[in-house]
């Protein structure tokens, strides 16, 4: 950095608004994309897991050892394999999401009562209904919990992202550090912060809303 | 194959006379018929029979939860299965509708074994209600009623109907409960949406794993009476579960007293249970104040009374149950109860010591007054 300069050049801000608007965008993506992809792959797992317990083990160690893994480590190891790619980044920002969603979505369904479950199996309820009737949306909560510590994450994440050519807001961190100009750095990051603020709190109002049971006092 | 609907007259036991408006008529399937007053549905309760059934665990290293167990309830009776914890009166109850499968035996339905059936449509006929009641917390209260309405495909208005008249049936305001969610009701009212949930498709069978555990007393008697109410209104037959004896005596038209390693040690009405014990386990499962519970069972006016005595005090009503009579009758002075009309006031006679002590013996020696065999039915039916 150098001496004598301003920690926020504004002019530079209010020229690169374009500039901004396009990271925050591939920022958005790739952490959607990751988000999507990681509570899809997590989601089906937790069913498996649901139907075979003995998986929880060996699932939850494997997505472990992924969560253990230095993100940079693990972009510089698959970029041999997947090049400077969208797939390289989601490969590893997916990675990280597994063990949060997984654990948060297992516990969450282990947490619905068992007289809950017992009454509504007694009174007919199909493997399927109970599924999608009872047990999940019980689980919401817990779930929800998991998500959002997993955006938040990634999002964060995400801004490393910049590293192997992906863009999102990294690049003007990356960007900043190459300069030594701490406009763009701080940029990046206000906004990656901002965008983890938002995304949590939006998180916490849809479950909100699709928890009504939940506000009623007891 | 529908549930137990098709073959369900056949099946009945031959003393059963049912009532007018279905004589010579076969029933119609029991989840379409109700009329739109609370509580006016006559219908007829399944009859249950456990032929040699035995339930081992795999868990377990000796004896079986459950040991040639064959007993059968008569439609419309409630048949309590009393007895200490492991005593595999709850595994007898789940293997009804099968979310416990016998290891050997049977377990009927009208009749008809009930794994034949396919088990999803099996649960749906059956009312089930358990000691946490299990209501869906996510669901509110007239959500948590139309359960199995719903899951059997009943038309909106036809599920949002029938769920206002099951809160009136139990006694819960439906305008001011339908939007609740369970967490806004007190023990006993969840405890009542419970039984209203497990009616709501109109079972011929409910099964009932103690449903009333975890309410204090005074509500556990209240729901108790309301349950007894409810049950001889609808005719359904009921398979009760409790540990408590006094429970089964008050709500049982039979009681199997079971052991552990899932042994029946006997299966009889309350009164006689109380007369004659089976053997030492029943006798002191029932408890040394057994003549003090068979007076819970007897009224005041089937005890010969002696003249009235005018100005005695205090006073008892002749529906009253002789063990209650007795309680105020030690703490009288004069040593008599005057016995006084519930409406009218008018007097009826005087309750002594004496008279309930020939009561009792004169009870004791007659035939034993099978309530089971009569089931608790209205008798406005036309029952001859």
């Amino acid at each position: 950095m150098t001496a004598g300069e301003p920690l926020v050049r504004w002019d530079w801000v209010l020229s690169h608004l374009g500039d901004i608007q396009t990271r925050l965008a591939e920022h958005l993506v790739l952490t959607g994309l990751a988000l999507l992809i990681g509570f899809g792959l997590s989601f089906a797992l937790s069913l498996a897991i649901r139907r075979y317990p003995f998986l929880y083990e060996p699932v939850t160690w494997g997505t472990g050892v992924l969560y253990a893994i230095p993100s940079l480590a693990l972009f510089a190891l698959l970029v041999p394999f997947t090049g400077l790619s969208l797939l390289t980044a989601e490969i590893g920002l997916v990675s990280y999401t597994l063990l949060i969603l997984i654990r948060n979505t297992v516990s969450g369904l282990r947490s619905v009562p068992p007289d809950v479950k017992e009454a509504a199996i007694g009174m007919g309820y199909s493997s399927g209904q109970l599924l999608w009737r009872v047990e999940l949306p019980l689980a919401l909560a817990v779930i929800v919990a998991g998500l959002r510590v997993a955006a938040v994450t990634t999002i964060g994440l995400t801004t490393v992202t910049a590293l192997i050519g992906q863009g999102g807001l990294g690049f003007f961190i990356l960007d900043g550090i190459q300069r030594f100009f701490s406009t763009p750095l701080i940029v990046g990051a206000v906004l990656s912060v901002a965008l983890g603020v938002a995304a949590d709190g939006a998180l916490v109002l849809i479950q909100r809303w699709a928890t009504p049971w939940a506000r009623v006092g007891g | 194959m529908p549930p137990f609907a098709a073959t369900r007259r056949a099946a009945y036991d031959p003393g059963f006379v049912p009532k007018t408006e279905y004589n010579g008529v076969a029933p119609p399937p029991a989840c379409v018929t109700h009329s739109p007053d609370p509580g006016e549905s006559v219908r007829y309760g399944a009859s249950v029979e456990f032929r040699h059934v035995s339930k081992r665990f795999s868990s377990q290293s000796s004896g079986a939860a459950v040991e040639d167990l064959s007993l059968s309830v008569p439609p419309g009776a409630i048949c309590v299965l009393v007895g200490p914890s492991g005593c595999g009166k709850t595994t007898t109850l789940k293997m009804v509708n099968r979310l416990v499968e016998p290891t050997d035996g049977q377990v009927l339905i009208d009749g008809e074994d009930v794994a034949r059936f396919d088990v999803v449509a099996l649960r749906r006929r059956i009312g089930y209600v358990i000691q946490h009641v299990g209501l869906f917390p996510h669901q509110t209260i007239a959500d948590n009623v139309a359960t199995v309405p719903r899951l059997l495909g009943w038309p909106r208005e036809r599920i949002a109907h029938r769920v206002d008249e099951l809160l009136d049936l139990v006694g819960l305001e439906p305008d001011q409960f339908r939007r609740r969610y369970p967490a806004q009701l007190s023990g006993g009212q969840r405890q009542r949406v419970g039984v209203a949930r497990a009616l709501a498709a109109e079972p011929p069978l409910m099964l009932m794993d103690e449903p009333f555990g975890a309410v204090d007393p005074i509500v556990r008697e209240r729901l108790q009476d309301e349950f007894l109410r409810l049950q001889r209104r609808l005719g359904t037959t009921v398979l009760f579960v409790t540990h408590d004896i006094d429970e089964a005596i008050k709500l049982g038209d039979r009681v199997a007293v079971m052991q552990e390693g899932g042994h029946l040690a006997q299966y009889s009405p309350p009164a006689e249970l109380l007369m004659h014990p089976a053997n030492d386990y029943v006798a002191r499962f029932v408890g040394g104040d057994r003549t003090l519970k068979r007076l819970a069972l007897m009224r005041v006016a089937d005890v010969p009374l002696e003249p009235p005595v005018a100005g005695l005090e205090p006073t008892c009503a002749p529906g009253a149950t002789v063990r209650e009579a007795l309680s105020s009758l030690l703490a009288t002075p004069a040593g008599r109860l005057l016995v006084v009309d519930d409406g009218a006031g008018r007097p009826l006679g005087t309750l002594t010591l004496a008279a309930i002590g020939s009561a009792l013996r004169s009870i004791a020696t007659a035939s034993t007054p099978d309530r089971a065999e009569a089931p608790r039915r209205q008798t406005d039916g036309g029952a001859p």
